[in-house]
């Protein structure tokens, strides 16, 4: 018997027009780890409130068919007794916290339940060191970092003594090291106290190594469930708007090419053992077939950004920016990227003059950002930031894009026109009269996108675009970026999405502890392992695992899932060239 | 005892009692060890003291007919030293008690659970808002809204497009918590436990009762009528 069971699962919120859920059927046993994945509004999170009860105790609306957790109809019993068996973790730390310290939130749920006072204590101790942050137990909660946040969510879940621990998208708000701890601490729940774990998230490549088993949803339903091979060596997953990890798609596509591995590779370290085997102890010369693309061009245009030494210490005494100089010139491509608390963000927000450097100065087209006010440089540089909720007010989608356009002081007749071009732009037309806050995430951030880029600024920022994106989300942004580039935009991206940037080719600019500790095109960056290392940063997936092949001299800085099968291909039959 | 401080220099304003006061806050200080903040705080505090001498004993001069008298000095001074007193209660209160100390007071005070479970959210929640008021006013003043731009009416309006969004992501918000709140039990035991408890020990009994004849001898001295001032006898100055 399963310790999850749904059967024919339909659910309708209130007021809304089609069901969430749409006949789902599922069962999962005990100590299993299960990846939950989809395309964004698939109906991932819905699944997860009907677990503990949430639905239909918390939430109205219209629940069918059946639900069985730890052998409880979950219709019939109420969230605090579910909550002794399931626990839900959820996206932003932020709002799952209710203490001061992490003591006293850890101890929250088993207070709730009224037990006495050792027994409390005990669930405590056990909760912080099952989440490996015992040594944080007397600190503050306003005082950890994201990832130290998410771990003491777990751990307050972990103290009502679930055997299952399910957790949507608990990894949106961290770094890849953050995720990765998170993930670590997962896995030991699973190994060491056979919790049974259900993982809803998007970072696929990072996640799929610890899974048994992956399911993915597409509109209400399941519509792939199995071993993490069978799920992606099928094609419905990709359609369905969830990206194969990239070990994965060069297994298959070596396969396609007639390369048996004896299966699908999952991981890095399970595609470099298996290939060890495919390949001959003694091979012949590596191959020096490269493949062909224009050379990562830096357009040599008149500097647009110039930094020049500057420093900032925020009131608080934490210096984010310790001396950084840094030319930006016309129609570049950039990333920056570095670990949470690197000085990313701080560094963007000197480009726009929302900070004034302390030391040092800033040059923006020519005018130093200390003699500028925001608005007349926001102008040029436009700043998207991370979260749309932070900018979005007005009452449609329209009014929202004016907003800008009228605070430049554009023309009537302009604005108009501005606004058709960004809806057209964004692709969201049919939304113009709609409320911003009846959009969704995606949706919602791309009407921030629309709302900076109608009055055409010179520059484009965009504070970590693809954090919380699904695939399908995040194809639609390289694209987008594409068009922005030939239109001669510069564009600056802040992220710590390796595969992304792998992708993109930018310049990447790496920071650590508010430095710039490397600076030049994406090739190079990518196969400097140890800035890699000082930024925090884990390779991409294909170079990794090039790296782990070294010895038949394969080259370091490799990226690309084509370029890769081929030469591995070419090393295979021998050739020379 | 602090609170029967805080009372007694409301109570008083001649010199010579709050005098006493002020000087029995000074162990107080010493035994909570915040010597230090204390004396942080009262370097802002000692400029809006030297004001409030300053405007007391010139709306003295002027509404008492252009004279100034020892006793208005002397009345000045207590007004400022009360102040001070006020301040040092205030600031040996929120030194030495953490909100989640005077949550279980309020707990062994049988105050309903609830409404503590609503202060210490309200206290976890300032940094967070405080830190998303900023963003907020971030990303507005990208796209080009000023703040400080316009008459009045106009600077209010410029308030709308930071306080929409917080308004809106604090509804957000308090839905999620309150979803969070029902996955880990709230409410679930009528009887809940507290993973700590006040005791009342014989210390504790011991700052009750003298508090309380702080506090009555204090009323009954504002009663009596005894003379406590002016201490100087009054003369003309000017």
């Amino acid at each position: 018997m399963g310790i999850i069971e749904a059967r024919d699962l339909w659910y309708l919120y209130p007021n809304a027009g089609e069901p969430s859920l749409k006949g789902l059927n599922m069962d999962i046993g005990r100590g299993e780890f299960v990846l939950l994945t989809g395309p964004s509004g698939c109906g991932k999170t819905t699944f997860c409130r009907c677990l503990n009860g949430l639905i239909p105790h918390f939430y109205d609306g219209e629940l069918r068919g059946e639900l069985r957790v730890s052998g409880l109809n979950t219709r019939e019993h109420p969230i605090a007794e579910l909550a002794r068996h399931v626990g839900l973790v959820f996206q932003n730390p932020d709002n799952q916290i209710f203490a001061l310290t992490v003591e006293k939130e850890v101890a929250f749920g088993p207070e709730n339940l009224g037990l006495d006072r050792r027994e409390i204590l005990e669930a405590v101790e056990w909760a912080l060191r099952a989440a490996g942050i015992a040594e944080l137990r007397h600190r503050g909660t306003n005082e950890l970092s994201g990832g130290q946040k998410q771990r003491l969510a777990i751990a307050s879940v972990l103290a009502m003594r679930p055997e299952i621990i399910v957790l949507d998208e608990p990894t949106s708000f961290l770094d890849p090291m953050g995720a990765e701890r998170i993930f670590e601490v997962l896995e030991r729940l699973r190994r060491e106290f056979q919790i049974t774990v259900i993982l809803i998230e998007h970072r696929v490549d990072l996640a799929v190594r610890y899974a048994d088993r992956v399911v993915v949803f597409n509109d209400g339903r399941i519509i792939a469930n199995g071993s993490p091979e069978e799920v992606f060596g099928a094609e419905e997953s990709r359609l369905a708007g969830v990206g194969t990890p990239k070990i994965i798609e060069l297994g298959k596509r070596l396969a396609r090419r007639g390369v048996s591995l004896g299966g699908l590779p999952i991981t890095v370290e399970d595609f470099v053992s298996r290939m060890r085997k495919a390949l001959p102890a003694h091979g012949g010369p590596p191959p020096a077939w490269r493949m062909r693309r224009r050379e990562p061009e830096f357009p040599g245009g008149s500097p647009i950004i110039e930094v020049e030494g500057i420093s900032y210490t925020y009131p608080n005494g934490v210096r984010a920016i310790d001396g950084v100089s840094l030319t930006i010139n016309r129609g570049e491509f950039i990333a920056i990227m570095g670990e949470n608390g690197a000085g990313k963000t701080t560094l963007v927000k000197h480009f726009n003059g929302l900070l004034k450097p302390q030391t040092g100065r800033v040059i923006v087209d020519g005018v130093d950002t200390s003699k500028a006010s925001v608005a007349a440089l926001a102008r040029k540089v436009g700043l998207v930031f991370q979260n749309p909720d932070d900018q979005l007010f007005a009452e449609s989608v329209e009014e929202e894009i004016r907003f800008g356009l009228r605070n430049f002081g554009f023309e009537g007749d302009v604005i108009e026109k501005r606004v058709e071009w960004a809806l057209n732009l964004l692709d969201i037309e049919r939304y113009r009269r709609s409320s911003p806050f009846t959009l969704s995430g995606g949706e919602r951030k791309r009407v921030a996108l629309a709302s900076v880029l109608a009055w055409d600024p010179e520059v484009v920022v965009l504070d970590e675009p693809t954090i919380g994106q699904d695939y399908a989300q995040k194809e639609r942004l390289r694209h987008f970026l594409m068009q922005l580039r030939t239109r001669g935009k510069t564009v600056i991206m802040v992220t710590h999405d390796v595969e992304f940037v792998a992708e993109n080719r930018p310049r990447v600019i790496l920071m650590a502890g508010g430095r710039i500790i490397a600076d030049g095109p994406m090739e190079r960056i990518m196969g400097d392992a140890e800035s890699l290392k000082a930024a925090s940063i884990t390779p991409p997936e294909i170079a990794k695992a090039f790296r782990g092949l070294s010895g038949y001299g394969l080259p370091a800085d490799v990226y690309d899932v084509e370029e890769a099968a081929e030469i591995i291909v070419r090393l295979l039959r021998g050739d020379g060239d | 005892m602090v609170m029967a401080l805080f009372a007694a220099s409301i109570i008083f304003y001649e010199l010579p009692p709050l005098m006493a006061i002020l000087l029995l806050q000074v162990p107080l200080l010493l035994m909570g060890g915040v010597a230090r903040e204390w004396a942080r705080t009262l370097r802002g505090g000692a400029m809006l003291a030297a004001i409030i001498f300053a405007s007391n004993l010139i709306s003295f001069y002027f509404f008492q007919g252009y004279t100034l008298t020892t006793e208005m000095v002397e009345l000045s001074l207590s007004l400022s030293i009360r102040f001070i007193s006020l301040m040092t209660s205030f600031s040996i209160f929120f030194l030495t008690t953490s909100p989640d100390e005077l949550s279980l007071a309020l707990e062994k005070a049988r105050v309903p659970y609830e409404f503590n479970f609503a202060f210490i959210t309200a206290i976890r929640f300032v940094p967070v808002l405080a830190e998303e008021a900023q963003s907020i006013m971030d990303a507005q003043r990208a796209r080009g809204l000023e703040m400080e731009r316009g008459g009045l009416l106009a600077r209010l309006r410029n308030y709308i497009p930071v306080l929409l969004p917080l308004i809106v992501n604090s509804i957000r918000r308090s839905l999620e918590l309150a979803e969070a709140m029902e996955s880990r039990g709230f409410g679930a035991s009528r009887r809940r436990t507290n993973l700590y408890e006040l005791r009342m020990r014989g210390g504790d009994y011991l700052v009750v009762v003298s508090s309380m004849a702080l506090l009555g001898a204090s009323i009954y001295l504002r009663l009596s009528g005894i003379p406590m001032g002016p201490i100087i006898p009054p003369r003309r100055i000017l």
